[in-house]
């Protein structure tokens, strides 16, 4: 007998229950669509904000890197058969997520032709700030996902396949480590290396991987006593071979499903941050670190209304609760889908 | 039990042994220098930072100067902050009844409506409330506090002029500055009481509207979810259909048989809710004034100033650990199934 045969017929996952349920859940498919929104803006985001670009001449090293000239930015950044298009928008360099000034004038300045969402005080563009402020954000999320993911992957693994004393210890550590505010991990880690968007998702990335481990430990455990395990070792299989074959690729789908759904608040988090002045420097196209000095728009306007430099604040704001809105809906929805009874 | 208790509380040392361990760890990477620099309190001081070195052996080996450093801390020398330009102890006295008050205030009002939402939600499941719940809980989470804290500033304080930001009422303040009015606690609602004038105790909650609102709606919907699930798990036992066989009412069996088991998972949020509520409070206090722990740590960790945020950290520690240990006996009181083995 063929021993393709002999394998169980295993429907696609597009044909599974889980996403059957996944599809028919209305949240599901608003935040789907919110991100997909996200996801467009990110990708366009040099093609969006070329007027400014274009416009503002503090922007110019964005243009040097990207070696195009001011009269052709517009042109060049909107054509898809321009290479400089597909070079902005797959690997723009760093400058280019220095939100460009006009003019450096302590007042916000209110929406114009110009700037469509108004200038902030320091004269940055509101509008660019969000526009490349929603790369950062996926790029913030993706990156200390995946970075604590790995680590978690890894500690939660050893934990589980080895038991014993190591799993105690380890588990000692993640109770240790899951009960120790973040804030306060972050607030030591910039002291001692300096704040930044880099130490604040190294530092997120340092405190995130403890509650991956546990996960997983608990996926590999419930894995490690199901039948099919016990007949693989009474076969002669290697512990290697037994865990790397049988235990982990039965064990991990869960986990990845709902780290993925983690991006969201880690960007909450990453922009709470800025928003405290430990993470992306003024200027940086992040959203925590535009609102950053909403405090002070709100309080210390000349007029003494709060809303008269409401566009300085409020639009990133919205931003930040959308992507987590989007991301929020999708991982309910998947939570569910995975686990009907609740 | 009580060998738990008495065991438990021996594990106690040796947890935060690890903790201090781990921070002064981190502190390794920091020059001799930057860390002579937590004991100089004046520029002469600074001047001379090699007879500091000296004096605290921070040249030496691990192991001495780890437990020269221990021993300061022990005998309460944190170091000198110079964010508040005084010892690092001497501020976190002053503003630890602070960020206290401001914690009890935010911690049971969430507790107290994530239990009663949650439980509403589980017992007309799918129904009207139940969509409401879980609409709430999920904007809940994707609001960060800082963003809706900003929010209600600008729309509850700027704009309606409700409530007030800081402690109390400026006058206030100034009479206990002036000592008209005696600081018992540090914490101005208790201390209007002990002073017998009750304005100042009502001063006090006007200005915690704000804050615990905040964190209310931004911290409720965890413990929403959860009593919800675990409370239709109670729903569909057994036991639970036998009271309403026996003909109880459905509020008795709701809220007896049903709620009281279906909380024991709450416990543990509520523990871990601790850590998360530190934060909170550190943002709260930045938004609105209050002059507690993060309006000044975190403003000392963007200037660098290393003893304030090493004083925090050792503070967050001892505070983490004993409420963990609070947790896992509470969870014995509340559970007698789980055994102390």
């Amino acid at each position: 007998m063929n021993p393709q045969d002999m394998k169980p017929q295993r429907d696609p996952w597009y044909r599974s229950k889980t996403f059957k349920r996944f599809r028919r859940n209305p949240l599901a498919i608003v935040g789907s669509l919110l991100l997909l929104g996200f996801v467009i803006v990110a990708f366009m985001a040099p093609a969006i904000t070329a007027p400014q670009l274009a416009s503002i001449s503090s922007a110019r090293p964005c243009l040097r890197d990207l070696g195009v000239k001011r009269n052709e930015a517009v042109s060049a950044l909107r054509n898809p058969l321009n290479p400089v298009f597909w070079k902005a928008t797959l690997a723009p360099p760093q400058s280019c997520y220095n939100i460009p000034r006009d003019g450096f004038s302590p007042l916000p300045k209110p929406p114009s032709k110009k700037h469509p969402m108004g200038v902030s005080g320091g004269g940055y563009d509101v509008m660019y700030g969000l526009v490349w402020g929603t790369r950062t954000a996926f790029y913030v999320g993706f990156l200390v996902v995946g970075i604590s993911l790995t680590i978690g992957i890894i500690i939660g693994g050893i934990s589980g396949f080895i038991g014993g004393r190591t799993d105690n210890l380890i588990m000692r550590i993640i109770d240790v480590m899951l009960s120790f505010p973040r804030l306060v991990f972050v607030m030591i880690i910039s002291v001692i290396f300096g704040s930044g968007l880099t130490t604040v998702m190294l530092a997120m990335a340092l405190v995130g991987w403890a509650g991956y481990a546990r996960f997983f430990r608990g996926d590999i455990l419930r894995t490690k006593a199901q039948e099919f395990v016990d007949a693989a070792r009474a076969l002669g299989a290697s512990p290697l071979r037994v865990f790397s074959k049988h235990v982990f690729p039965n064990a991990i789908g869960t986990l990845l499903i709902l780290a993925s759904m983690d991006v969201g608040s880690i960007v909450l988090a990453a922009s709470g941050l800025s928003f405290l002045g430990l993470g992306a420097p003024v200027g940086y196209a992040d959203w925590g670190q535009m609102i950053s000095f909403a405090r002070g728009y709100i309080l210390g306007s000349a007029q003494g209304t709060p809303f008269d430099y409401w566009y300085v604040w409020v639009y990133p704001s919205m931003m930040l609760v959308l992507f987590g809105l989007a991301w929020n809906l999708l991982g309910d929805a998947v939570r569910d889908a995975l686990d009907p009874k609740s | 039990m009580t060998t738990f208790i008495v065991r438990r509380l021996l594990q106690l040392p040796v947890v935060l042994f690890a903790i201090s361990l781990l921070i002064f760890g981190m502190m390794q990477f920091l020059t001799p220098e930057q860390r002579a620099a937590t004991y100089a309190k004046t520029e002469q001081q600074a001047q001379h930072l090699d007879a500091i070195i000296r004096q605290y052996n921070l040249d030496k080996g691990f192991i001495v100067q780890y437990s020269t450093w221990l021993k300061e801390v022990l005998h309460g020398n944190l170091g000198f902050s110079k964010q508040s330009h005084e010892p690092v102890l001497d501020t976190i006295r002053k503003r630890l009844p602070v960020s206290t008050e401001l914690a009890i205030f935010m911690f049971f009002p969430t507790l107290a409506f994530g239990i009663w939402m949650g439980t509403l939600a589980a017992i007309h499941r799918d129904k009207l409330i139940d969509q409401f719940v879980r609409v709430f809980a999920i904007a809940g989470w994707s609001l960060p506090t800082f963003v809706l804290g900003i929010w209600l500033l600008a729309v509850l304080y700027g704009y309606l002029h409700c409530c007030g930001i800081g402690r109390a009422d400026d006058r206030y303040l100034v009479e206990f500055a002036q000592g008209t009015l005696r600081r018992y606690t540090g914490m101005i609602t208790i201390d209007g009481l002990l002073n017998g004038r009750l304005d100042v105790t009502l001063s006090g909650l006007k200005h915690l509207v704000l804050p615990v609102l905040t964190y209310t709606v931004v911290a409720s919907a965890q413990i929403m979810r959860v009593l919800r699930s675990s409370m239709l798990d109670v729903l569909n036992s057994d036991y639970v259909r036998t009271a309403r066989a026996k003909g109880l009412p459905e509020r008795v069996v709701n809220l007896k048989h049903a709620r009281r088991n279906a909380i024991i998972p709450i416990v543990t949020i509520a523990g871990l809710m601790f850590a998360f509520m530190l934060e909170g409070v550190f943002f709260i206090e930045i938004i609105f004034n209050i002059p507690g722990l993060g309006q000044w740590s975190v403003p000392a960790a963007v200037q660098l100033d290393f003893p304030a945020v090493i004083g925090i950290a050792l503070l967050t520690g001892l505070v983490v650990s004993v409420a963990n240990l609070i947790v896992d006996i509470l969870y014995g009181i509340i559970d007698p199934r789980i055994s102390f083995q």
